[in-house]
């Protein structure tokens, strides 16, 4: 090969469109970049052809090609260490074999709802708590502004459970009972309920002393009913909160938060007026029906559908768990988990007995 | 309570242009829940215990004519008051005599009327009670119903011919004091219940509850009483509720009604009766009421209710509330309605504020307050914890009830003395809160092998230990149940429970439960929950990873009959230091082939430095165990 100058700049152009369609053969995904490595960068390629006539520029215009090899090979190499590394060889695969899987056991739906309910509530600092089912009269009943005899009372259908010789209701014995029952009355029988409902929790959790409160208490409860809609065990969460200059709407928000994360991001919930013993104003919570979304349908006719019951806390029930009404107020609210799940739109659980059948076709499908 | 309450009727009192589906979402949105409007157009509404003041259609117009124009729609209540004036006249010929007291009876009103003509109702009258859902039965009867559903003000009717001595006597009663009232049933009283006597002693009325049949008004009566009252709420509860004996007036008296009310009824009741009956009124009328009642005035702040609702002025408040009875006095000094006993504090006036004002004008915002300062119960989140992994080990979840039978506790020997027994059980299925988890889930076992022999279930509930004189302990007990014999399967997962609580597998399971095989077909892991969260210790400690790799053999030994391989196996990993994990790999007949693993993380080892080590445990365990080494 005979020995010429050639010029710097024709270099540096000849480098440049080696360095195109190196990288354009690279994106072309057609070969393995152990080939592709070969081809641009090996003994025989136009790079290496090209970096050997360095020797042919002059002197003085060398300096200006030996920055561009580097470039031009710095690019190639980036592009190449960026190809997926690829399968040697691939086998042939009956892909219409069954698959093998790993063990598939089921959490009972009451306990995925736990779970779900759980979570939603402890990103708005709510804080899951476990009270007694198993309770006093006192935080069941009588704490709850429902002294016995109270027709407030018929709305829970309430098992008790039988004094006897190991058990007998708390009476004439204040001493051992002021330290159970700190603010009861101090004449009268204490009989032990199966609780129909969390809201002993309330003030047991206000007994605390560790104010504020945002609670979640998810209990079993119990009721002397069994049909359709109804079973004797069932589980309720309840929401408390408890700070200073509470509002009405604080609850609206926390429900509309509940409503939005459990049945969806298009459903709404709304308040009405209602009565409990425990809470001033009391409020009944509806949702917007699942298939309808509010405008009314043949399934909820109103557009609505009853979710359970809430309100504001009633300055008696502040005060049997020490707390200043004057100082803070607070909203509570407590709801089946059973029903609040059935109405999840798509589960088209129609009894409510099922769930505890125990059965593992029904079990298996959740 | 749910009331029935026709449209035309209610119209009668409440004058709007409201249609009826209007009048059902704007009163549920504020007031009584209209439930649903039936094709003869009847509102079937519920009324919540506290407000006896609106279990009547006059009540439901009060609220109405309260709410709808808050709705931009013009509604008012109409009632014309009666009077006795010109209608009194008549000779007072027939006497009647009464005693009461007035701790039991704070208002009582009567008359007699002479010249009744007991027949049927005008039309009106029986197809407004039916629409109602209150049965026509005559024209005097009818009356007293249509002033119960009216004004919820219950009222009653004698035939004063049956009266000894025409004298009325109210008391309370001694215990097993017997009455039959109107329905043909006899009641033993339980004592204390409100009653009227007369001339003879004998009792006339059940007061509150029902009347006597003795009393009672027949197709021949002529001469009638009319009769209203209000009682002690406590005593009506506590006599309905012994006797059983649910009725309407019952739910109204119980509830506490108001003394105030009682005048305009009863008048209206004297008037229905002329109209109605042809009566004419034979005697003076009573009236005793000594006393009167005295309005309740409750003070509002109204920076409590702004913190409650949002900003609101006064003269929206008095706006709000004067419509429903109120009074709106100087700085939020509210006196409170005869009608509205219920009433009492700051928050019920909020209440009557909120609701009219609007729920849903209310803004809905999260709490912005402080957080607090909380600590995860451990237990919930080991339940979660545990739940999970035995779900991803292919577990299935049970939820069986709480409470067993007799029979269940008899079956497994529960101690029954030391159980927690429901007095008023719905079935005796469910009797006795459990102190054990297996009678229930066994029992859901055997119904599940009818549909499959190869069953992995599991629940972790509470099981009610006894505490002298107190609440059961709530006791959180697991059970894991495999349908044959499954030893292994209920070791290994035990093993991986403890893993997962960091807690060392014990030698002898019973510090923490047991392991068993029930009548040689059941398999059944039962572990205190409570003991393992007690001992949990989830933070793993770092051990430095090994440099060196280990040097790997097994070793198969001869070993005697019933021989148990756990003790070799501790023998064997204690017996030098380099030995580092032992394991049983292989069972072969009477061959038992261990797993040996030499590491020392200093240097490599090397065969010739094993050597002897191997040499001493293939002696330590022939010496000690009997067996003998197979491969040499």
């Amino acid at each position: 090969m005979a020995e010429e100058i050639i010029s710097a700049t024709n270099l540096i152009s000849l480098l440049i469109q080696a360095q195109e369609e190196a990288l354009e053969l690279i994106k072309s995904g057609s070969k393995s970049s152990e080939e592709l490595r070969l081809l641009i960068l090996g003994a025989k390629s136009d790079i290496a052809r090209l970096t050997k006539q360095i020797r042919l520029v002059s002197k003085e215009e060398r300096q200006k090609v030996g920055p561009v090899v580097t470039q031009v090979k710095r690019s190639i190499e980036e592009a190449l260490g960026q190809l997926p590394t690829r399968n040697v060889s691939k086998e042939w695969i009956d892909v219409t074999m069954s698959g093998i899987r790993p063990p598939q056991g089921h959490l009972h739906i009451v306990s995925q709802a736990i779970i779900e309910i759980t979570r939603i509530f402890e990103r708005i600092g709510f804080t899951r708590v476990r009270h007694p089912e198993v309770d006093w009269d006192w935080y069941a009943f009588e704490s709850l502004n429902m002294p016995a005899n109270h027709p407030a009372r018929d709305e829970w259908e309430t098992f008790f459970i039988e004094s006897s010789l190991s058990f007998r209701p708390l009476s004439r014995n204040p001493s051992s009972r002021k330290t159970r029952i700190p603010g009861r009355a101090q004449d009268d029988n204490q009989h032990i309920v199966l609780t129909p409902h969390t809201s002993n929790g309330q003030v047991r959790e206000m007994e605390k002393k560790n104010l504020p409160i945002r609670m979640i208490n998810i209990a079993k409860c119990y009721r002397r009913q069994s049909d359709v809609s109804h079973v004797p065990m069932f589980h309720q969460f309840e929401g408390l909160y408890i700070d200073r200059s509470v509002s009405i709407g604080h609850l609206k928000g926390v429900l509309d938060y509940f409503v939005k994360q459990f049945f969806g991001p298009q459903r709404k919930s709304r308040i009405r007026p209602f009565h409990f013993q425990f809470t001033e104003p009391s409020f009944e919570v509806d949702i917007t029906c699942g298939v309808c979304l509010g405008k009314g349908c043949k399934l909820c006719k109103s557009g609505w559908l009853e979710l359970g019951g809430a309100g504001m806390v009633h300055p008696e029930v502040l005060k049997n768990g020490g707390i200043d009404p004057e100082k803070y107020s607070g909203f509570a609210f407590g709801w089946g988990i059973e029903r609040t799940y059935m109405m999840k739109a798509g589960t088209q659980l129609d009894d409510i007995r099922l769930l505890y059948s125990n059965d593992i076709r029904f079990l298996e499908q959740f | 309570m749910n009331i029935l309450v026709p449209d035309s009727w209610l119209r009668e009192y409440l004058k709007t242009k409201a249609t009826p589906s209007q009048i059902k979402e704007y009163l549920s949105l504020c007031g009584p829940s209209v439930e649903r409007i039936t094709k003869d157009r009847v509102y079937e509404i519920e009324i919540t215990s506290n407000r006896p003041d609106s279990m009547s259609i006059f009540g439901v117009a009060r609220e109405a004519a309260a709410i709808l124009p808050r709705f931009g729609i013009p509604a008012k209540l109409a009632l014309q008051g009666v009077s006795l004036k010109g209608k009194e006249s008549h000779q007072r010929k027939l006497k009647l005599t009464v005693k009461t007291d007035s701790k039991l009876n704070p208002r009582w009103t009567s008359v007699v009327f002479d010249d009744v003509n007991v027949g049927v109702s005008p039309k009106w009258l029986s197809e407004w009670l039916e629409l109602s859902g209150i049965r026509s039965i005559n024209n005097v009867i009818d009356v007293t119903n249509f002033l119960m559903r009216a004004f919820g003000q219950p009222a009653h009717v004698f035939d004063y011919d049956t009266i000894s001595g025409h004298s009325m006597k109210l008391r309370a009663s001694k215990k097993r004091e017997k009455i039959t009232t109107l329905d043909g049933k006899t009641h033993t009283l339980p004592g204390d219940d409100i009653v009227i006597e007369d001339g003879s002693g004998k009792l006339i009325d059940l007061c509150g509850i029902m009347g006597g049949k003795n009393s009672s008004v027949t197709d021949k009566t002529t001469r009638v009483i009319l009769f209203l009252q209000t009682y002690d709420p406590s005593h009506i509860r506590k006599t309905s509720m012994m006797v059983s004996h649910r009725t309407e007036a019952a739910s109204l008296f119980e509830k506490g009604l108001d003394t105030e009310s009682i005048m305009p009824v009863f008048l209206k009741g004297v008037s229905m009766m002329q109209e109605l009956t042809g009566g004419k009124i034979a005697s003076a009328v009573t009236d005793m009421y000594p006393s009167p009642y005295k309005s309740n005035i409750v003070s509002v702040n109204l920076s409590k209710i702004v913190s409650y609702i949002g900003d609101i002025t006064e003269a929206e408040i008095k706006k709000i509330l004067e419509p429903l009875g109120f009074t709106v006095k100087k700085d939020l000094h509210v006196v409170v309605p005869s009608f509205r006993r219920d009433v009492t504090l700051d928050v019920d006036i909020i209440e009557e504020i909120a609701r009219i004002y609007g729920y849903h004008n209310i803004t809905s915002t999260l709490p912005k307050g402080e957080l607090p300062m909380t600590i995860q119960n451990p237990m919930l989140f080991w339940e979660e914890e545990t739940k999970i992994r035995l779900r991803d080990w292919g577990y299935t979840e049970l939820l069986t009830y709480s409470m067993i039978s007799e029979e269940q506790m008899d079956t497994f020997v529960l101690d029954k003395s030391k159980a927690y027994k429901i007095s008023n059980p719905l079935s005796n299925e469910w009797l006795y809160m459990r102190p054990s988890l297996l009678p229930s889930v066994l029992s859901a076992v055997k119904q599940n092998l009818n549909i499959r022999e190869d069953l992995k279930l599991f629940e972790l509930s509470f099981v009610y230990e006894l505490r002298q004189n107190d609440l059961p302990l709530e006791k959180p007990m697991l059970i894991v149940v495999w349908t044959g014999k499954k030893y292994p399967e209920a070791k290994g997962l035990a093993e991986a429970l403890f893993d997962v609580f960091g807690i060392p597998f014990p030698e002898a399971i019973k510090e923490y439960g047991s392991i068993e095989i029930l009548a040689g077909e059941i398999t059944v892991l039962y572990l205190d929950f409570s003991r393992l969260v007690a001992n949990a210790k989830p933070i793993k400690t770092y051990k430095p990873i090994p440099k060196y790799p280990p040097i790997v053999e097994d070793l198969a030994f001869v070993v005697p009959e019933q021989f148990e391989v756990g003790p070799l196996i501790a023998l064997l990993k204690k017996a030098h230091p380099l030995v580092f994990h032992v394991s049983l790999l292989d069972v072969h007949g009477s061959m038992r082939t261990f797993h040996i693993e030499y590491q020392n993380s200093k240097k490599n080892l090397t065969n010739e430095y094993v050597t002897p080590i191997r040499e001493k445990l293939i002696r330590l365990a022939e010496e000690k165990f009997g067996v003998t080494i197979k491969n040499p």
